[in-house]
């Protein structure tokens, strides 16, 4: 079976790893637990009548205290690029991060996902500033571990964009 | 048991799986299999089995990479690859590190199992993260009030604007005594709702300017004896209003001085809010005594009252507390004591007050003492400080009638600014917004619009933008200025980027919105309405915004080319002040004390080869100088500018001694002046027609 490895990329609390056990277990845990490590989940999915094996790295979120391996972002084919969008600083921060990556590892397919979108009444993110990026190139999901809105779908469209010649 | 099995148990035991690596991604095991190794990949393999490692695990796979790097280097020491966590077959998570070494020429991996430390380390992290989520949160919620305090604010300042217009407006009628006195009771409140509402922002603004204040040079350190009396001057009209006599207590006028490591206008408000304290709790018939003492390294003032004393069931402290109130009520919002202690407490000072042991009580505070060198200047006051005290010709027409757009949506103040205008000879007319001022503006000129900050639609800001990109390269320049509630160099520093020439703050004063207005169109129409000339640097100083005209135009450049250059300056203050001897008589103490400072400034800046400084320096005290017409000093001041601004410092010294001479001259001329009391000052005869001094540019 086709594999893909996908690494979730962005700072830290910002719904990388509630993201990665949504989609993977459909499950979500209202406590914030931070994450210190590189955790590799596998699921299948099927695109356009094909399975592929996503194998997902959650990889723990940049900050003061822990800085990014480049070396965890080898062989990947995709990331997702989570944000918080009830913390403005953490889409900043996510394309920071992006730039280094894609001065590392080159152009390869990405989603920003827009996570915690469920906070709607605290949204920091401005719709001029969506634009801004969908003009700039990034496909964008609202996503919501919690209650699960367009998680999958944020998965399959970055698997069709893996599989797309 | 042999030492190599005893050596395996050990490591076993400590967490660790060891593995040769054979090439292709096979090891073979050196030691035990732990349970830990059972539990995430399997049974034990047989002793000459080779291990798949980096099929089991994908992060393995990707860290043999580094690895295999690293054993072909060569290289001493080893590396690591970081947390990972791998699940084992009870799905229980299990934290892992691998490290790399070569030992014997064999490739080693070394798998350790963190579980034991794993959880603090994770423990560890999750409070710094919490932390500084929390402290994230902190922020926004402190933002979201001063976002909140500052629209509060906003609406606050608008009737205030309002009550402020109808007083001047109702001022200016022929009011029977009675009306009047309601008036001034009616002026007197809003005053002090319009100090409330500083006090207010002064306390949640955050604002660093007292603790910057501290840290100005010495010689700019106020002085807390002049403080105090004007503190005096002020509030003895109404202590006397209220049968309260308001006295200086005796102080030790020894040679060290009063001065102080703080700002003079918070000093004089600290004083205001203390003296209101006394107010309120002396009874009528007493007195109240404003003192000072000196104190190590410090300097002690006092206000003590013959009232009641502190409240036996309030700790002192508490008093300073913020919205704390007397027991009585008698105060307002509780902020004035919370202000001082603030203030004081950023200044390196403290704050307090007792009950004083023949009955009433002190309220004090103590500021250290500013550096010793400062001891021996003048008074404190900031250049153009006295200026301001002066009361302006608010009834006076002005000479030139300016054509004035108000773009303001409070229709009641559009109205009364409109108005004020109008009494003042000018003609106004008001939009309510910043289209319809874009659209007045196309359809006809202005010599200034005003443009309130906070409009529907398009802001002040954005107008004042707009404007700006409209006559770029048409080599127009609308004079424009912003109204804002706030008043905070913030807001000053936006009106600027926005393109304002200068800023008025809520509630617009009388005296103030004539200045700003009138000397802005004067720096467009140099020459026009010269009699204003004296006041350019009041508005200028007071919005923080030097008009952005060409220098040919700005207000002090205009009076080199002034026709009235060959007049000496009693001539000129007379025609400026409309031959207000009082005024000018202020004008120059105001001078004599303050611009020996000015000067003072630019020498260091010279001396110590600052351009920046330098120019700074020297644009103040060319504002200074042209109050008093004083062309070739204005010239001097204007040339040491240039220098500055173009870091041309090798020409200063030349050009520094051209300014002290034609300051000396100018100082000379003000002391008599300043010396000639209560009699009509005359313009001098000259001595004898000495050869025509030429500008010192």
């Amino acid at each position: 079976m086709l594999q893909k490895k996908v690494c979730m990329l962005g700072s830290f609390s910002v719904g990388k790893s509630s993201l990665l056990r949504r989609f993977v277990e459909n499950m979500f845990d209202e406590q914030y637990h931070t994450s210190i490590g590189v955790k590799v989940d596998k699921k299948v999915v099927n695109v356009s009548g094909k399975d592929l094996a996503l194998v997902l790295w959650d990889i723990y979120g940049e900050d003061a205290f822990q800085k990014m391996r480049m070396s965890y972002l080898r062989g990947m084919h995709g990331y997702v690029l989570v944000v918080d969008g009830t913390r403005r600083q953490t889409l900043d921060d996510a394309l920071a991060l992006n730039e280094r990556v894609v001065s590392e590892i080159g152009k390869v397919p990405a989603l920003l996902a827009l996570n915690k979108f469920d906070l709607s009444d605290q949204w920091e993110i401005e719709q001029a500033r969506e634009t801004q990026l969908t003009a700039a190139g990034w496909t964008i999901a609202h996503t919501s571990a919690k209650t699960g809105d367009a998680v999958e779908k944020a998965f399959l469209h970055l698997a069709q964009l893996m599989l797309a010649p | 048991m042999p030492a190599h099995s005893i050596f395996e148990s050990f490591l076993a035991g400590q967490g660790y799986a060891l593995f040769e690596y054979l090439g292709d991604g096979d090891f073979h095991l050196l030691g035990e299999w732990p349970d830990w190794c059972a539990a995430i990949w399997g049974a034990q393999p047989n002793r000459d089995q080779l291990i798949g490692l980096a099929d089991k695990s994908a992060f393995l796979e990707n860290f043999l990479v580094d690895a295999e790097e690293f054993w072909r280097a060569h290289l001493p020491g080893s590396v690591n690859s970081g947390n990972w966590i791998e699940r084992g077959v009870d799905d229980k998570e299990i934290p892992l590190e691998a490290s790399a070494r070569s030992i014997d020429g064999k490739r080693i991996l070394l798998i350790q199992n963190l579980s034991e430390t794993f959880g603090q380390q994770q423990k560890w992290f999750q409070t710094a993260r919490n932390s500084l989520l929390e402290h994230e949160k902190l922020l926004k919620e402190i933002q979201k009030k001063e976002i909140l305090l500052h629209c509060i604010v906003h609406d606050l300042t608008q009737p205030l604007s309002a009550m402020n217009g109808v007083f001047h407006l109702l001022g200016g009628e022929n009011l029977p005594g009675a009306l009047r006195k309601y008036l001034k009771a009616g002026e007197r409140e809003a005053q002090r709702q319009e100090l409330m509402i500083r006090g207010i922002l002064e306390a949640f603004s955050g604002d660093l300017a007292a603790q910057q204040a501290r840290e100005t040079g010495a010689d700019e350190a106020p002085d807390l004896l002049a403080c105090a009396k004007q503190a005096l001057e002020e509030f003895s009209p109404a202590f006397r209003e209220r049968h309260i006599r308001l006295v200086l207590g005796p102080h030790a006028a020894g040679s060290r001085g009063w001065r102080v490591g703080g700002d003079a206008s918070r000093i004089d408000r600290i004083f205001g809010n203390l003296l209101e304290n006394a107010m309120r709790y002396a009874p009528p018939g007493t007195s109240v005594t404003i003192g000072l003492q000196d104190q190590d390294g410090f300097v002690f003032a006092f206000v003590d009252d013959e009232g009641p004393g502190l409240p036996p069931d309030q700790r002192p402290d508490q008093l300073f507390a913020l919205f704390s109130k007397g027991k009585s009520h008698a105060g307002k919002a509780g902020l004035g004591l919370y202000f001082c202690k603030i203030t004081v407490e950023r200044w390196g000072g403290a704050i307090g007050a007792e009950t004083r042991e023949r009955g009433g009580s002190r309220f004090w505070f103590r500021l250290p003492r500013a550096a010793q060198t400062a001891q021996g200047n003048a008074a404190a006051a900031a250049p153009g400080k006295s200026v301001n005290k002066e009361k302006p010709h608010t009834n006076k027409k002005a000479e030139k009638s300016l054509r004035i757009l108000v773009a303001e949506d409070t229709e009641l103040n559009r109205d009364l600014i409109i108005e004020l205008l109008k009494k003042r000879g000018h003609v106004a007319e008001g939009v309510a917004d910043g289209r319809q001022a874009l659209a007045a503006l196309e359809k006809q000129d202005f010599d200034v619009v005003l443009l309130d900050e906070e409009m529907p639609g398009i802001t002040g800001r954005q107008t004042a933008a707009a404007i700006r990109r409209r006559e770029a390269g048409t080599g127009k320049h609308q004079i424009v200025i912003g109204i804002s509630g706030h008043a905070t160099q913030d807001d000053e520093n936006r009106f600027r980027e926005a393109g304002m020439d200068a800023s008025l703050a809520k509630p617009v004063e009388v005296k103030t919105l004539y200045q700003a207005v009138e000397a802005a169109a004067r720096n467009l129409h140099p020459g026009a309405a010269d009699s204003q000339r004296a006041t350019d640097h009041n508005v200028v100083t007071a919005s923080g915004a030097a008009p952005r005209n060409t220098s040919a135009n700005s207000a002090a450049d205009a009076l080199g080319n002034s026709p009235a250059d060959s007049e000496d300056v009693v001539t000129h203050l007379r025609r400026t002040t409309g031959g207000n001897d009082k005024l000018i008589r202020s004008l120059a103490a105001a001078f004599l004390a303050d611009a020996p400072k000015a000067l003072s400034r630019i020498r260091r800046a010279v001396a110590k080869k600052n351009a920046a400084e330098l120019g700074s320096a020297a644009h103040l005290l060319k504002g200074s100088l042209a109050i008093f017409g004083a062309p070739n000093a204005v010239a001097a001041a204007r040339n040491l500018e240039a220098l500055g601004r173009t870091d041309r410092l090798r020409e200063a010294s030349q050009a520094l001694r051209a300014l002290e001479s034609e300051f000396a001259l100018l100082q000379h001329e003000l002391r008599a002046i300043h010396s000639v009391s209560r009699v009509k000052i005359e313009s001098r005869p000259k001595a004898k027609p000495g050869p025509k001094r030429k500008p010192a540019r």
